[in-house]
């Protein structure tokens, strides 16, 4: 994923390796001996690929038609359906989990990245010890994120968490944190981000990094203060950087499953139910394969779009600034 | 800029800077100590906010391994995430250096297929698979994680390592042609050595990836035997009792070899996280 702006720079180096390579025989020959090499060395990855990827999406889509029938040792299609869809359309509960999906998706990247950006700028001027404090970033990305679940249902307790104790000593009572819909909500987007803001950091920090320190010096000399500074030139030369850190977070956020899972359970009610909590929900809990594919097939085909529209606005975005 | 004045007395300590500095490593850290310091409370201490365990106790983590079958977790999330990143390698490798280094043709749209389908959400496929292991008998093993974990995560490794590959300066491989080595002896003994950080990459992405992993492992393997981490700390204990203590327990127990492991390759891991980003 983190290359998804290489794909969509055309000028990728044209010359073929094989030019390069001192030719003993016929060029051609020994060109399309080299092409056949290359096919047989990546046909194992590619095979293993379309079989245990590809070939369960498309059968996803079938199946999101099919009237599905799970047995005791296998299952049956009986019937081409619309009807998945039609169940899943006319499902308040699948409403409000693409609302609750997209909102959340929306701001929880929205917060991580003006976070992460912040974090990124102060670590940047730090002179000392800039490696460790990469390095303790990089620990809750790593940490298993039903861990991270588990732990902020412990802090979360209403009788004896720790942030509903600070919540109590700060003068809001004896509140239930994830007993209401909103506070449920919240709650779950402050675990999320506790988890991610440092992923973006460290993506943002690479890309300051790697800005050169010759346009702040001109900067400097034309009088221009910090706020004026970052808005000018820092962040339009950090936009690739950005945008690609909101896809990869986009992308991420959008399949929220463990910590909605571990954490409230998709509740209070359905609170905090995201699409793929509802997926799963209807095909391992309520066995009803047909709707929940079509849940799932639904849901990636509305990540696979959101992807190609962000890539075409990214790339117009990239191709104006070439200017 | 302000940096660049000279700072007197306390100023030079306490600023903008180090304050920023602080609230960033407290909001990362707090909750990772209380996590450490709640697996030491006892079974009352743990019903408690008291910021320190009283008294303090090993007792959880005795019970994660005896009462429930923690190590049985960790043993088959070791086995399932190796192999599934032995494969990932092996396979990427060999993908990666034929993407980026021999003349084939198409390779762009391929290589676009696999940005689309590393990026794929995972409850798209699982019920399709989750039906074909039923019907094949795979349900509840190793190879019912161990190939699906290969699988996704093959593209994003064969990125990076063409990426890597690509930037090997194309005489050695020319040394090597001219004293008449196999291709497959190239790669493996002129090429590989190169391009060590991207298999570093690669591997380390890969198998953080499958120690996390978590949809899968629930919906394919939910017998006890065959948990792996992430699907034993979500479902231990009951319906009725939750504990805490051991579950954090066995927290740190997972967390710490994938934490030493980031913390060792960092360098590989921060590469592999903006490799777009820098080297696009």
């Amino acid at each position: 994923m983190a290359i998804a702006e290489r794909v969509e720079k055309p000028p990728l180096p044209p010359e073929p390796p094989a030019a390069a390579i001192p030719l003993i025989g016929r060029p051609d020959a020994h060109r399309r001996k080299l092409a056949r090499l290359g096919w047989m060395f990546s046909a194992p990855a590619l095979v293993v690929i379309a079989v245990v990827t590809l070939f369960p999406i498309v059968f996803s889509v079938v199946m999101s038609f099919e009237n599905v029938n799970v047995t005791g040792s296998g299952y049956q299609f009986n019937g081409t359906t619309l009807g998945n869809y039609n169940v899943i359309l006319n499902n308040q509960t699948w409403r409000y989990a693409l609302g609750f999906t997209v909102l959340y998706t929306l701001i929880t990247v929205l917060v991580e990245i003006i976070l992460g950006t912040a974090i990124a700028l102060v670590l940047e001027r730090l002179t000392h010890g800039r490696g460790w404090m990469m390095a303790l970033l990089l620990i809750p990305w790593s940490l298993i994120t039903v861990i991270s679940a588990q732990l902020w249902y412990y802090m979360y307790d209403p009788s004896y968490g720790i942030i509903d104790r600070i919540l109590h000593a700060l003068g809001f009572g004896n509140p239930v944190i994830l007993g209401t819909n909103t506070s449920a909500i919240i709650a779950l987007m402050v675990a999320d981000v506790w988890k991610t803001t440092p992923f973006v950091a460290i993506i943002v920090l690479a890309g300051l990094v790697m800005l050169s320190s010759d346009v702040y010096e001109a900067a400097e000399v034309d009088g221009a203060n910090g706020w004026t500074t970052f808005w000018r030139i820092t962040f339009p030369l950090l936009r690739p950087t950005i945008a690609l850190a909101v896809l990869f977070r986009v992308l991420q956020a959008f399949g929220l499953f463990d910590l909605p899972f571990v954490l409230t359970q998709g509740g209070p009610g359905h609170a905090t139910t995201s699409l793929a909590v509802l997926g799963y929900r209807a095909m391992f809990q309520d066995l009803k394969f047909g709707p929940g594919a079509a849940v799932a097939t639904s849901t990636a085909l509305l990540v696979v779009l959101g992807c190609m529209a962000f890539l075409r606005v990214f790339k117009a975005q990239v191709g104006s600034e070439g200017n | 800029m302000a940096l660049k004045k000279t700072r007197h007395g306390w100023h030079r300590y306490i600023n903008g800077l180090t304050i920023a500095t602080t609230l960033t490593v407290l909001f990362v850290i707090l909750p990772l100590l209380w996590m450490i310091t709640s697996s030491f409370k006892g079974p009352k201490s743990i019903a408690t906010s008291d910021l320190l365990p009283n008294p303090w106790t090993t007792v959880n983590y005795h019970e994660a391994f005896t009462h429930y079958s923690f190590s049985r977790y960790i043993l088959n999330s070791v086995v399932i995430s190796v192999a599934a990143t032995a494969i990932v390698l092996f396979l990427g490798v060999m993908a990666g250096y034929a993407l980026g280094r021999l003349p084939m043709r198409n390779k762009l749209p391929l290589m676009v297929a696999l940005l689309m389908i590393s990026v794929f959400p995972a409850i798209a496929v699982i019920a399709p698979m989750y039906l074909i292991m039923k019907q094949i008998g795979w349900l509840n093993s190793y190879q019912a994680l161990i190939l699906p974990y290969a699988a996704f995560n093959l593209p994003f490794a064969i990125w990076i390592l063409r990426n890597y590959f690509l930037g090997i300066p194309k005489e050695m491989e020319e040394t090597g042609r001219i004293d008449g080595a196999s291709p497959l002896r190239t790669v493996w003994s002129i090429v590989l050595p190169q391009a060590k950080p991207g298999v570093f990459t690669a591997g380390i992405f890969t198998f953080t990836a499958c120690w996390t992993e978590f949809l899968m492992a629930l919906s394919f393997n939910s017998e006890n035997n065959f948990r792996t981490i992430p699907v034993g700390i979500a479902l231990f204990g009951s319906q009725f009792t939750v504990p805490f203590g051991t579950i954090f327990a066995g927290s740190c127990v997972a967390a710490v070899p994938i934490a030493a492991l980031v913390l060792i390759f960092r360098k590989s891991v921060v590469s592999g996280l903006t490799s777009g980003a820098v080297k696009g």
